[in-house]
């Protein structure tokens, strides 16, 4: 199953959004949508953490990072690349442009 | 010598160029930085939107309001004094507001969006003419309004509430004796900088001439980066919702208090805090006075207690103790009469530091109201809030006589919530719950009857319900029901039945999904913060 499929049936059940997958958008605005707030923002990642095998600076968890299914997918490929770098910048980047880390 | 605020500021950065003002992710912003950045701003806004002298002295008219939206940053802090410097009202607005939310509240203030506060206290390129000094005005008329503030309502757009600046001197000269703010003095600041919070940690502190340690409104509930800033600069007062104080409490769950233990002051407020959350702070804060603060925003601080940490809740709840200097309150009986003795009423208060009253469209009732027994003391306001009197004489909260609730301390009311979801072509009726929650204190759950044929999803909702209301007011969860919602004999939704519906459906804990790898360090502290304040 593809990680954006496996993010969106988290959120669908964490966050009772009584939908199916497939309705959920990759780019649909999930802060502004008060889908995810604050807090849910960290059970977020430290799902992500655990089922990712992610080992994220706390300090990176930035709504912005989050704030699409895309998004999230983005902070996933740069947090699990090589390098010190995976981290707020790269996964903003990717966020915005939707290009993956090499 | 003024002691109006923001003279107090400039004439602090005058003394003490280099002293810290701010502190923001492991950097100093020092009285002098802050005062040449509100600076710049000031001059950007003279220039653009006609500075203090516009219209002209003696004109009679009141400049325009402007709006500042943007998150919490020193450049943000600096663009508010710029505008106290200058005497233009300013109208905060949270970042957060959903587009039609906040264009309806910018009308509604009559008020001018400013750029990004980068933008307003950028330094000038290279070559640039120097930037003239911004033409500050001479302290003027303490009724002139110098912050207007927000709160919710009941009809969709937040209610104004102006603050002017005879209250912010009267206020921050109080709560700076009360707690003993001074030069030396570092404030944790955890709201954002459009909560009335704010008048204590950052104004009243750079009034003092103290340092406002900002938590990044993007990193406030992370309590690795609260633990960063209580480690790298020693803080002394911390004023917060009930849930800073069990991030607090987390940020110190490997066993080391240290950089608790320079704290004087915990100001609890914004919520009721539980006892076991309670009890867990004093052997965390060894040196520090517990004080349970109740105000609102329109009045701002009205009542403190000293919490005793050996009993403290001898009636179940926090006292409210005794109203602040200057502050006179009153029970109002169901009748509107004054409760004389032991009973139960509504609490109502009037304070030197309250605001003249809403600005734009007024509630068809207004909470302003004169006392019964002495009509010449000015307006008090009623506050919501039912309160019993003990037999001693001691003060407690008992709820609310509307749907007014607190989440995250946010006050919301449910009313609204309802009335933004009936406004939806799609929705035939709707009801809005408020359930208790252990972190949050309350959260919200929306019931929903789709109008026939509509067509709607939660998704599509909450983008709709994102738009028109603060963020704190969105449903954590959305039930759509197939049959009529239940009602009274009096055609009132029956909220004992519809909690009922509810059940544990969509009421989901929002612990994670338990998993088997060993927790990394983040989820972890996630786990207990969901599951409670204890260890």
């Amino acid at each position: 199953m593809a990680r954006t499929t496996q993010i969106k049936k988290y959120l669908i059940e964490q966050f009772s959004l009584e939908i199916q997958p497939d309705e959920l958008a990759d780019d649909y605005d999930l802060l502004a949508g008060g889908v995810i707030d604050s807090l849910g923002l960290l059970t977020l990642v430290s799902w992500l953490e655990d089922t990712y095998g992610l080992n994220v600076d706390v300090l990176d968890v930035a709504p912005d990072n989050f704030r699409s299914v895309r998004a999230i997918d983005a902070f996933c490929d740069a947090a699990s690349a090589p390098g010190p770098a995976a981290g707020t910048t790269g996964a903003t980047e990717a966020a915005t442009t939707g290009a993956r880390r090499p | 010598m003024s002691s109006c605020l923001p003279a107090r500021i400039v004439r602090h950065a005058a003394h003490h160029p280099d002293a810290p003002a701010l502190f923001w992710h492991g950097n100093t912003t020092g009285y002098g930085e802050l005062t040449a950045m509100a600076g710049r701003a000031a001059t950007w806004i003279a220039a653009h939107h006609g500075g203090a002298a516009a219209p002209g002295p003696g004109s009679g008219e009141r400049p325009r309001p402007l709006a500042l939206v943007a998150k919490k940053s020193p450049e943000a802090v600096a663009v508010v004094l710029a505008c106290l410097l200058l005497r233009r009202p300013l109208l905060i607005a949270s970042a957060d507001l959903g587009a039609e939310a906040l264009s309806a509240l910018l009308v509604s203030a009559g008020a001018t969006r400013l750029p990004a506060p980068a933008e307003l206290t950028a330094s000038p390129g290279e070559g640039a003419p120097p930037v003239p000094s911004a033409p500050y005005p001479a302290t003027g008329d303490p009724d002139d309004i110098a912050l207007l503030l927000t709160t919710s309502g009941s009809t969709g757009i937040p209610k104004i509430a102006p603050v002017t600046f005879g209250a912010l001197d009267r206020f921050t000269a109080w709560a700076a004796g009360h707690f003993g703010l001074d030069a030396r003095t570092t404030v944790l600041n955890h709201a954002p900088l459009n909560f009335d919070l704010c008048l204590f940690d950052i104004w009243t502190t750079l009034g003092s001439g103290g340092c406002a340690a900002l938590v990044d409104q993007d990193l406030a509930v992370n309590p690795a980066h609260l633990e960063g800033i209580l480690r790298a600069r020693p803080v002394h007062v911390v004023q917060g919702v009930p849930l800073l104080h069990a991030l607090l409490a987390r940020t110190a769950a490997g066993g080391d208090a240290s950089h608790l233990a320079p704290v004087r002051h915990v100001l609890i407020t914004g919520d009721a805090i539980s006892g076991p959350a309670f009890a867990a702070l004093p052997p965390l804060f060894p040196r520090a006075r517990f004080h349970n603060v109740y105000g609102c925003t329109e009045t701002n601080d009205s009542f403190v207690h000293e919490i005793d940490p050996q009993d403290p809740m001898p009636h179940g709840a926090l006292p409210l103790g005794r109203p602040v200097a200057g502050t006179r309150a009153w029970i109002r009986t169901e009748d509107g009469g004054v409760l004389h003795g032991p009973g139960r009423g509504e609490l109502v208060v009037r304070t030197p530091f309250q605001t003249p009253g809403y600005l734009g469209a007024a509630p068809a009732v207004s909470p302003f109201v004169p006392h019964p027994q002495d009509q010449d003391g000015g307006p008090c306001y009623r506050t919501g809030d039912l309160v019993r009197r003990h037999p001693d004489g001691t003060l407690t909260l008992e709820g609310r006589r509307d749907f007014v609730v607190k989440v995250r301390g946010v006050r919301v009311n449910t009313a609204e919530v309802e009335a933004a979801l009936c406004a939806h072509d799609g929705i035939e009726e709707a009801a809005v719950l408020a359930l208790p929650d252990d972190e949050a204190g309350k959260v919200l759950h929306a019931v929903v009857r789709r109008a026939p044929a509509a067509t709607l999803d939660s998704l599509t909702l909450r983008h709709y319900l994102g738009q028109r209301l603060p963020r704190a007011a969105l449903p954590r969860t959305v039930r759509w029901s197939g049959e009529p919602l239940p009602r009274t004999s009096t055609g009132k939704l029956d909220r004992t039945a519809l909690t009922d519906v509810l059940g544990p459906g969509p009421s989901v804990p929002r612990a994670p999904a338990a998993v088997g790898a060993p927790a990394a360090r983040l989820s972890a502290d996630i786990r207990r913060i969901s599951q409670g304040t204890g260890d």
